[in-house]
């Protein structure tokens, strides 16, 4: 399997307090990694760096290119934590930030080919009905939706995403997971997210990602919740991790899992 | 009355570089206002005065002084958000700061300047001359190529900084060109309004055009209009009434914006299909 991302002793501190420390991991081409761990673990900081919107110490590849040296942005898609709902006074439709996930073209023109991929990133993600209204007169679900739309308008080979579902109503949040498992399972796009949400986005993800101002933990589902040493220092979080997978039905050990088994 | 008064060649050279600064401002404005930098122009123009003092001192141009100066303290202020963290406003209130009291030491230590320093304090733009009307010219047709050329991007930019990085774009390059540009029409425009009231012409204009509008690309035609319109309109009543017509302009705009205010709770071009 090619790798999409390789992360080499990644280290970064806000004003001299430690975020991340020697945090070093690949992955490959079509997997699924689900990134959890507690509040101010340094998750969104991880994605940061990864995307160059931080800089701190190690080496990253994108694609198999140096990170400073990668221009390939049109095979990323990302989704922040946060919204721009600063710019409330900003009269853009949602068709137009959509396509702000485009970037080929700088002048004000809009190809037949661009408009053709905005439609169905937002026929994908079901927000075609308000392409026209104005992009903070919609519901922050609504913008999220959009903004989903605006990660996938490239048609990216990584999408990157931060708590998408936070602002979700259940029925958008397992559309949206739905929509996420499927390009992963039949477009093979790579999806690294983070998520409190184990339980819905369990059946999915192939990998999870502890991280906790390190990397604690890096492996597979199964090896996730069969693992004594993710028991041992993960304790009360993996045993609710794996309860959340299992009580959704999602647990990859069936009906043995109950609790965490022994390596 | 009109057709005398636009028979004078002061009179046209005046508003020339009126319409073409305003335009530029307001263009320009529309950026600034909603990256939240609206602020920026104040500061910029409270070092003008720095500029002007030196340049008056030296007795040299004051727009050929000023442009370095105040280009110089814009990215002072870029520096000091970025490099060091500092929180925008305060990096602007800081080079303001700084850039009034140097402006007024060198003032004081010249002995006062009288009548030429306040004609660039509130305005003079009947004494425009005709190199700076070319000037006005060069900016404008800059900030329309740079419109025309990175729309795409800067709207992006605009819309959300972090985002428009993962798409490749040079947003570093994109503020820094935005805040040089500013710098350059915050020095043509003192000889319009005056160095205190400058800022005026970078905020309101897209303010009132922000209310009403529907579209990002009716936002930048409205702006420019309302600029363009407060800088023809206060010339002239500042004609008739003989009065001064930097705060004129600014007194147009203020009206532009209470009726563009009035405009928008019947929805403005908001309910246009």
């Amino acid at each position: 399997m090619p790798s999409v991302i390789e992360a080499e002793n990644l280290r970064f501190a806000y004003v001299r307090v430690p975020v991340l420390e020697d945090v070093s991991f690949r992955v490959d081409a079509g997997d699924y990694v689900g990134i959890i761990g507690p509040n101010g673990g340094g998750k969104t900081t991880l994605l940061k760096l990864l995307l160059g919107l931080e800089k701190g110490q190690g080496n990253i590849r994108l694609f198999g290119c140096p990170l400073e040296q990668f221009k390939q942005w049109h095979k990323i898609g990302y989704l922040a934590q946060k919204s721009p709902v600063s710019q409330s006074g900003f009269p853009v439709s949602a068709e137009e930030v959509v396509l702000m996930g485009l970037s080929d073209r700088h002048g004000s023109g809009v190809s037949l080919s661009e408009l053709k991929q905005v439609h169905e990133a937002m026929q994908q993600t079901r927000t075609r009905e308000y392409a026209g209204r104005i992009f903070h007169d919609l519901s922050i679900g609504q913008q999220q939706r959009v903004l989903l739309a605006r990660a996938l308008v490239s048609r990216p080979e990584l999408l990157i995403l931060d708590e998408p579902s936070t602002a979700l109503d259940p029925e958008s949040r397992e559309m949206f997971f739905n929509l996420l498992g499927e390009l992963n399972a039949r477009r093979g796009v790579t999806i690294l997210l983070i998520t409190h949400d184990t339980g819905e986005v369990g059946k999915y993800i192939s990998k999870f990602m502890y991280i906790d101002k390190t990397l604690v933990f890096y492996g597979t589902k199964e090896e996730f919740c069969h693992s004594q040493t993710v028991a041992e220092k993960l304790g009360a979080f993996a045993q609710h991790t794996i309860d959340h997978l299992h009580n959704h039905g999602r647990c990859p050990l069936g009906g043995a899992c109950g609790e965490i088994k022994n390596d | 009355m009109i057709s005398e008064f636009l028979s004078y060649g002061f009179v046209q050279r005046g508003l020339a570089a009126g319409t073409l600064v305003a335009a530029a401002c307001a263009l320009l404005g529309v950026f600034l206002v909603l990256k939240r930098l609206s602020l920026i122009g104040d500061g910029m123009s409270h070092v003008c005065l720095t500029g002007v003092a030196a340049a008056l001192l030296l007795s040299a141009n004051p727009v050929y002084v000023s442009v370095p100066v105040v280009a110089a303290a814009s990215l002072g202020i870029m520096k000091l958000t970025q490099k060091f963290k500092i929180y925008g406003d305060a990096a602007i209130g800081i080079v303001s700061a700084a850039g009034l009291s140097v402006g007024l030491l060198i003032t004081a230590l010249a002995g006062g300047f009288n009548t030429d320093l306040l004609g660039y304090l509130f305005g003079s733009i009947l004494t425009v001359s005709a190199d700076e009307a070319v000037l006005c010219g060069l900016l404008l047709a800059a900030v329309l190529a740079g419109l025309f050329f990175f729309y795409r991007d800067l709207t992006s930019a605009c819309f959300d900084e972090p985002f428009a990085r993962t798409r490749g774009i040079a947003v570093h390059t994109l503020n820094t060109a935005l805040v040089v540009i500013t710098s350059v029409a915050v020095v043509l425009a003192f000889k319009v309004v005056g160095i205190f009231l400058i800022s005026a012409l970078l905020i309101i204009p897209p303010v009132s055009a922000l209310l009403v509008s529907r579209t990002f690309k009716q936002v930048l035609w409205l702006a420019a209009c309302f600029g363009v319109f407060s800088v023809w309109a206060g010339v002239y009543f500042s004609f008739v009434f003989n009065i001064p017509s930097g705060a004129t302009i600014i007194l147009v705009n203020l009206l532009v914006l209470a009726g563009a205010y009035a405009w928008s709770k019947t929805g403005g071009l908001k309910n246009a299909r």
